[in-house]
């Protein structure tokens, strides 16, 4: 069965098709984005984009929860052309249902293989690593075990897993790493009096003001952008090794403009259009255009989860949250 | 009588426009897990996985226990002062009533954030002073009395109104035939404002179990979660849950419907009609040697409700760096430099709010005195219906109601929607602040005698004539203080706002969000800073103007 047989309710959509006329709902010839952040990279790329092809771009930028949730939403009566979000997951599981347009990118050539599938590709990468504020007191942490350290009781932040899916992501790299040596280094984390915060921001802005020392998996391009503003705060990859979060951009099956769509994801993945990732202190997604802080060869990662290591999330949530929340 | 019948109708389209269909397609996400794929497959299959969740029924017990906490803080704040402002000639009434109207305009989670920043340890009070709160903060007698500054304000202006209206009159009655003062005022004053207190108080509880801001950004520091921070899970991250968080908020809504109906059990047969056209002085009392105690405890609560947050929303926005500190040589405007480099995208998201909150208000004053009106004078076997159905929308996390509006205006066969247009945030506004109006105007109405109106007809005015001239100049101070609060909260809407904006347009909470998720917390406040100064002079020069155009009359 289907929604057909269900009426709006009459009164106010006279009115407001009325206003909708005016407004002309979206033009017919503009490309529409969804995007995770960061807004400034959107604006520089939709801008970009605009200037080389004359079309323009619309988008709607939220977290990716968000983006996710407003696509899924709209499933019967899809509106997004291209989707960009920071969830890998997210872009395996839409090429799982079908819902993506498969595309290889001939500016693609030069993205590691790691970071591209059939229909999705990296628009840039990030790492989490430890933010650590140097006035702190405490000595330089050098991998994640020293934050179970004495010096670090009570002065350590997590995001958490549960609300930050680059976090959940880390947990299960970790787990995938080290077995039940991870579970052990939780606990002494946990015996030390980690705190589990909020989503991101709110890990690492305690951790510049100074009452916390530093963050267990801040995402580090957010770092990067907050010491570049000045802020006193270092960012350390852990020498045992880290997860790397790749940023999907895909184009839907239902996109009523597939070659506009093409053509968004050739500019991402062209010179200027890395640049303007590189800008945001993302590692660009291609080898080949040169990163504005430490490059992913410079730091040791660990490797991308395979399927059923995803497939593990769910309990291995459900196991942190038992151990930190629910004690 | 037909006017009665056509008002009927009047409001029960309006509240199915605005309430019934976002509240409907919740219900039906609740229930069919496929409907957003178009599908009504598999119904009820998911409600075993949500459900089976252990953490739920500890997360219903939260929720209560905050809700009632918060309901108590609230009363306690708002009470007196309520009390104190509508019988007594308090010096500087109107500032207070503005001081106690910035908590509405600070996003609760930019007010949660400042507040850490303000006593967390190494935070702005104990770099000038050298102490810090951290351990009341981060507690759960600190969520509560953070979400009861920035609420009690609804219990303030509901209460101060009602007493003002009733007035001193019947307290001195009492008092001339031997009642001591304070047994008037808990006698005869207090219960007469019964049904707005009561009224204020259920707001208060909708408001606190549906909140997000404060639990998702200091709660969660505790580990004392809600209801509300399982729905915003199961938006959080990939694999989106949309029929779980359905489920979840139908659990929300069926707890503010119980204290809906604890609020009808409590104020059922305590109508008392003060207003019933006998002349009365409204002059205020004078306080008298009460006169400094009432401006100390007026001007504390103001301190720690509106002064404190703002002090750290300000401190963060001059400063050039959080790492920085509190130090001269960290002074800087540069966060509002960056602002104003973007200038016109900060100046269009802010026009766009605050157009958006004028309708809003506008929207549901009207909406909301109609519909009380219609409840109370107009009784049909749907009125009780349609008083519910104004309670819910307060009760469901604005993004459930986003959901429910996208499902429902999404629809392809549609041939016009509002979906994708300004449009669509009016009508997400509207929904979630109707229960403001709506309750302010039915407890007011139940103040005024019905022989006022039956007056009007004897002497041959007409039906819509009596509404014009009697009913809504009488209702009009409740009606106004909850169109000031729709004001104040819709100009800064975050969590709806962030599903439903259009492609391509911005509102200040979302300009103000957006700067914090790049870690600008600076700039976000400078632009919440921007926003709070702009959105009181407005209020401001209105009230001036309002009282211009009275004495021009």
């Amino acid at each position: 069965m289907i929604l057909h047989t269900m009426r709006p309710m009459k009164p106010l959509t006279r009115h407001t098709a009325a206003i909708a006329l005016l407004l002309g709902a979206t033009s017919g010839h503009a490309l529409t984005v969804y995007t995770a952040g960061p807004n400034s990279l959107i604006k520089e790329l939709a801008a970009g984009y605009e200037k080389a092809t004359g079309v323009k771009v619309e988008v709607f930028q939220a977290d990716t929860g968000k983006v996710m949730a407003r696509l899924e939403a709209e499933a019967a009566n899809p509106r997004a052309d291209v989707v960009i979000s920071a969830s890998w997951d997210s872009a395996i599981d839409l090429h799982q249902r079908g819902w993506l347009l498969s595309y290889q990118s001939p500016n693609a050539v030069k993205v590691p293989a790691l970071y591209k599938g059939p229909s999705y590709v990296a628009q840039g990468l990030s790492a989490l690593a430890i933010a650590w504020n140097p006035a702190s007191g405490t000595p330089r942490p050098q991998d994640w075990s020293d934050l179970a350290a004495d010096a670090f009781r009570g002065k350590v932040n997590m995001p958490n897993p549960a609300q930050s899916g680059t976090a959940l992501e880390l947990l299960s790299g970790l787990q995938a790493a080290h077995g039940a040596g991870a579970w052990k280094l939780f606990g002494e984390l946990k015996a030390n009096g980690m705190n589990i915060s909020g989503a991101n921001a709110q890990a690492l802005n305690p951790v510049l003001q100074g009452a916390k020392a530093a963050v267990f998996g801040a995402v580090d391009y957010v770092t990067f952008g907050a010491q570049a503003k000045g802020e006193k705060v270092e960012i350390i990859f852990p020498a045992s090794g880290t997860v790397v979060a790749a940023r999907p951009m895909m184009i839907l099956k239902s996109s009523r403009a597939p070659s506009d769509a093409r053509k968004f994801i050739d500019y991402v993945l062209s010179d200027a259009g890395q640049t303007a990732v590189a800008k945001t202190f993302l590692i660009p997604a291609r080898s080949d255009v040169a990163a504005r802080r430490p490059a992913l060869d410079s730091f040791k990662t660990l490797p991308p989860a395979d399927a059923q290591e995803r497939l593990g999330r769910q309990s291995l949530l459900e196991r942190f949250t038992e151990l930190f929340i629910r004690h | 009588m037909l006017p009665h019948r056509s008002l009927l109708t009047i409001c029960i389209g309006t509240l199915a426009a605005l309430v019934v269909v976002p509240l409907l397609f919740v219900v039906l996400q609740a229930s069919f897990p496929d409907l957003a794929q178009g599908s009504f497959a598999r119904p009820l299959t998911h409600l075993e996985d949500t459900l089976r969740d252990p953490a739920i029924p500890g997360l219903i017990g939260n929720t209560l226990k905050l809700g009632l906490a918060v309901v108590l803080a609230s009363a306690l704040l708002g009470i007196p002062l309520g009390v104190l402002r509508g019988l007594f000639d308090v010096p500087l009434a109107r500032l207070w009533d503005l001081a106690f109207l910035v908590p509405f305009m600070v996003p609760p989670y930019i007010a949660a954030m400042g507040w850490i920043l303000l006593l967390q340890p190494a935070g702005f009070l104990q770099q000038l002073s050298g102490l810090h709160l951290g351990g009341t903060l981060f507690s759960f007698l600190g969520v509560v009395l953070v979400m009861a500054l920035n609420l009690f304000p609804v219990v303030y202006f509901a209460v101060s109104r009602a007493v003002a209206a009733s007035g001193s009159r019947l307290g001195e009655v009492a008092q001339i035939f031997g009642a001591s003062p304070w047994h008037a005022f808990l006698r005869v004053t207090l219960p007469l404002a019964l049904p707005a207190l009561a009224a204020s108080l259920l707001l208060v509880f909708a408001a606190t179990i549906e909140e997000y801001g404060t639990p998702a950004v200091l709660a969660s520091n505790v580990g004392f979660f809600v209801l509300v921070t399982g729905i915003e899970q199961r938006f959080s991250d990939w694999p989106i849950d949309l029929p779980g968080a359905a489920v979840l908020s139908v659990i929300l809504m069926a707890l503010a419907l119980l204290a809906y109906g604890a609020q009808r059990w409590v104020t059922a047969g305590r109508d008392y009609e003060t207003q019933t056209g006998k002349p009365v002085v409204r002059g205020a009392r004078p306080l008298g040697p009460w006169q400094a105690p009432a401006l100390l405890l007026f001007s504390s609560v103001a301190v720690l409700a509106t002064l404190a947050p703002l002090l750290s929303i300000g401190a963060t926005a001059f400063t050039g760096t959080l790492s920085g500190g509190l130090a001269w040589d960290n002074l800087s405007l540069r966060h509002f430099d960056a602002l104003f480099a973007q200038g016109s995208a900060a100046l269009s998201a802010l026009a766009t709010s605050l157009a958006l909150a004028t309708g809003t208000a506008l929207l549901t004053g009207v909406v909301g005195a109609l519909l009380a009106y219609t409840v109370l004078r107009a009784p049909s076997r749907s009125a009780g219906v349609l008083d519910a159905l104004a309670i819910l929308p307060n009760a469901m996390p604005g993004i459930v109601v986003a959901v429910g509006l996208i499902l429902a205006w999404n629809q392809p066969w549609l041939p016009f929607t509002p979906y994708d247009t300004w449009l669509i945030l009016l009508l997400a506004y509207a929904c979630l602040l109707l229960p403001y109006p709506a309750r302010y105007a039915h407890a007011a109405l139940r103040q005024i005698g019905h022989n006022l109106e039956a007056g009007a007809f004897v002497h041959g005015a007409g039906f819509w004539t009596t509404l014009r001239r009697i009913v809504l100049p009488l209702l009009g101070p409740s009606v106004g203080a909850a169109m000031l609060l729709v004001f104040a909260i819709a100009s800064r809407e975050l969590v709806a706002s962030l599903l439903l904006t259009p492609t391509g347009m911005q509102t200040v909470s979302l300009f103000i969000w957006r700067q914090f998720d790049q870690g600008s917390v600076g700039q976000g406040m400078a632009m919440s800073l921007i926003t709070i100064a702009i959105t009181c002079t407005l209020l401001v020069l209105a009230s001036g103007l309002r009282r211009w155009s009275v004495r021009a009359r």
